[in-house]
């Protein structure tokens, strides 16, 4: 969890606000280091995590709290890879999860991908006693752009985010937050629509807050890892307008550094 | 002409409600996103339908799918408050029934619609930067007014271009500058300032060397004068070259008289063969 990030999204995890969509893009950069905060943020938040790992297998997060969190029930982890090998060379005695029966047949969407996050999140409620009460559900997703490269259609992906924040953020009040990852550069007239774009256009649609990581646009940086963009959309209780903020970021081993542009240590 | 058409529909934007009966179809936000900020009085007069909870159909028991947008439904859907007077519908967002149904269903429902008694007028939603300019434009000319919101220079402001076709087939355009309020009022600022940017895309003034030096570089009158009066004394004006062509009388002449020394013969250098 990095505190710097904390102060500059005005949250903490005693104080956060619950039904926000938080949507975390990158273009040509690696904004996974985000996920690993949020991950850690909500845990300590004490809130139940579901998280749909489609990248990374469960070993890439964890570190001792995150293994605890999962034998104590708190963490929901959805291993995409080994799920998808679960589908693609299903066994006699394996129990197959229908949740990522989109492998066989893109056409279907992810309906299945749904109902898994339906039930691991509204199934919460339903524990048994002596159970630790846990605080309301969060959904983390790292990373939706691997959902396209397995040949779901965008439309299936945007409507799959619809309902996540149908379920998560209006009616259990929990948040919810998702990596988009574009390669490419923007304004790409010629071909059209590229589906990573379409994607991040639609969820930016969708979300109350972006961070949007990017590299620096005046090229590699020993200190300064890259910038990100923090955009407030949506905001309850203020004017319907956008407010958007830029900051340079360094990541070190045990988290990362976010100034304000040109006050990075290494410039002043 | 932006608060003209405001008034008109009565009803400013989907946010500010000041109409009799307004029907919302909700895709994008969740009814309390979108009563969030209204006062209980305006929200009263709202029937808002709720398709954003499952619009899909995934859920088993939906409200309203996206499927459910023809002609039959829609009109059913507005005649269940059972008011004489025919509604106006408010949909957020056509973007989203437009990645589910094709365009030219969508197209000719909204125009049915609009022929149809049941609906007075349709407000609709379009992210432009989701669909392809094809379809934007079809949906765009279906519409009798066009109002593109662009972000503006300035922070809580925004710049409105509004297009507007009468019965008649004039199009009015028009483009000005406003803000919404905490209460969702809208105030129209000013037009923007054409006048800025046609200076700026003009040439830039020469800047004027000559100026603010602490010794003089300019010429006064009389010196302006000399100056070009003044031939250079490489350039051949007709002058120079009649001068040169045909010397007058009196200047230098050169006479030469063949010595013995000039007469070298490369061949016979002592010049004592008898050739």
């Amino acid at each position: 969890m990095f505190t710097e990030l904390n102060s500059i999204l005005n949250t903490s995890p005693d104080s956060y606000t619950r039904g926000e969509f938080i949507l975390v893009s990158d273009r040509q950069s690696d904004a996974s280091f985000l996920i690993h905060h949020f991950l850690s943020f909500y845990l300590r938040a004490r809130c139940k995590v579901c998280f749909l790992g489609l990248a990374q297998s469960f070993c890439h997060y964890s570190a001792v709290s995150q293994r605890l969190a999962k034998e104590k029930g708190q963490l929901v982890f959805f291993e995409g890879l080994k799920e998808c090998l679960s589908v693609l060379t299903p066994k006699e005695n394996n129990v197959e999860s229908e949740a990522m029966n989109f492998l066989r047949d893109p056409p279907v969407g992810l309906r299945s991908l749904y109902e898994f996050v339906r039930s691991s999140v509204i199934g919460s409620d339903n524990m048994e006693e002596g159970a630790e009460q846990w605080g309301p559900s969060v959904l983390l997703v790292d990373d939706l752009s691997v959902l396209l490269s397995l040949g779901v259609d965008v439309g299936a992906v945007l409507d799959f985010s619809h309902y996540c924040r149908a379920l998560v953020c209006s009616q259990v009040q929990g948040n919810m937050v998702m990596l988009v990852r574009c390669n490419g550069e923007e304004d790409d007239d010629d071909d059209g629509d590229i589906g990573s774009d379409v994607l991040l256009k639609g969820l930016t649609h969708q979300c109350n807050l972006n961070l949007h990581v990017q590299g620096l646009p005046t090229g590699y940086c020993k200190d300064i890892h890259g910038q990100m963009e923090v955009c407030w959309k949506r905001r309850q209780g203020d004017a319907p307008h956008m407010q958007k903020n830029l900051f340079q970021y360094k990541v070190y081993d045990k988290g990362a550094s976010f100034f304000a542009r040109g006050t990075s240590s290494a410039v002043l | 002409m932006l608060s003209e058409l405001l008034q008109g529909i009565e009803s400013g934007g989907f946010l500010i409600i000041r109409g009799k009966l307004i029907h919302i179809l909700c895709f994008d936000v969740s009814e309390e996103e979108l009563k969030d900020g209204l006062k209980p009085s305006d929200t009263q007069r709202l029937h808002i339908h709720n398709a954003y909870s499952d619009p899909l159909g995934w859920t088993g028991h939906p409200n309203f799918t996206v499927q459910q947008f023809s002609l039959e439904d829609l009109t059913n859907l507005v005649k269940q408050t059972s008011q004489p007077k025919p509604a106006v519908l408010v949909i957020d967002s056509l973007s989203w029934i437009l990645r589910h149904k094709t365009p030219p269903a969508v197209c000719q429902t909204l125009q049915q619609l609009r022929k149809g008694g049941a609906v007075r007028a349709v407000i609709g939603l379009l992210h432009t930067d989701m669909h392809q300019r094809g379809t934007v434009g079809s949906v765009c000319h279906l519409a009798t007014s066009l109002i593109s919101v662009a972000p503006g220079v300035k922070g809580k402001e925004a710049v409105a271009r509004v297009t507007k076709r009468s019965k008649s087939g004039k199009v009015m355009q028009d483009e000005e500058i406003f803000c919404i309020a905490e209460d969702f009022t809208v105030t129209i600022l000013s037009k923007p300032s054409h006048a800025e940017h046609k200076t700026n895309s003009t040439e830039e003034e020469q800047t004027d060397p000559t100026a603010n030096l602490t010794f003089n570089l300019r010429l006064s009158d009389s010196e302006l004068e000399a100056k070009q009066k003044l031939t250079l004394p490489f350039v051949f004006s007709k002058e120079k070259k009649t001068a040169l062509l045909h010397p007058g009388p009196g200047s230098g002449r050169i006479l030469y008289e063949p010595d013995a020394n000039d007469d070298y013969d490369q061949e016979d250098p002592d010049d004592d063969l008898d050739v």
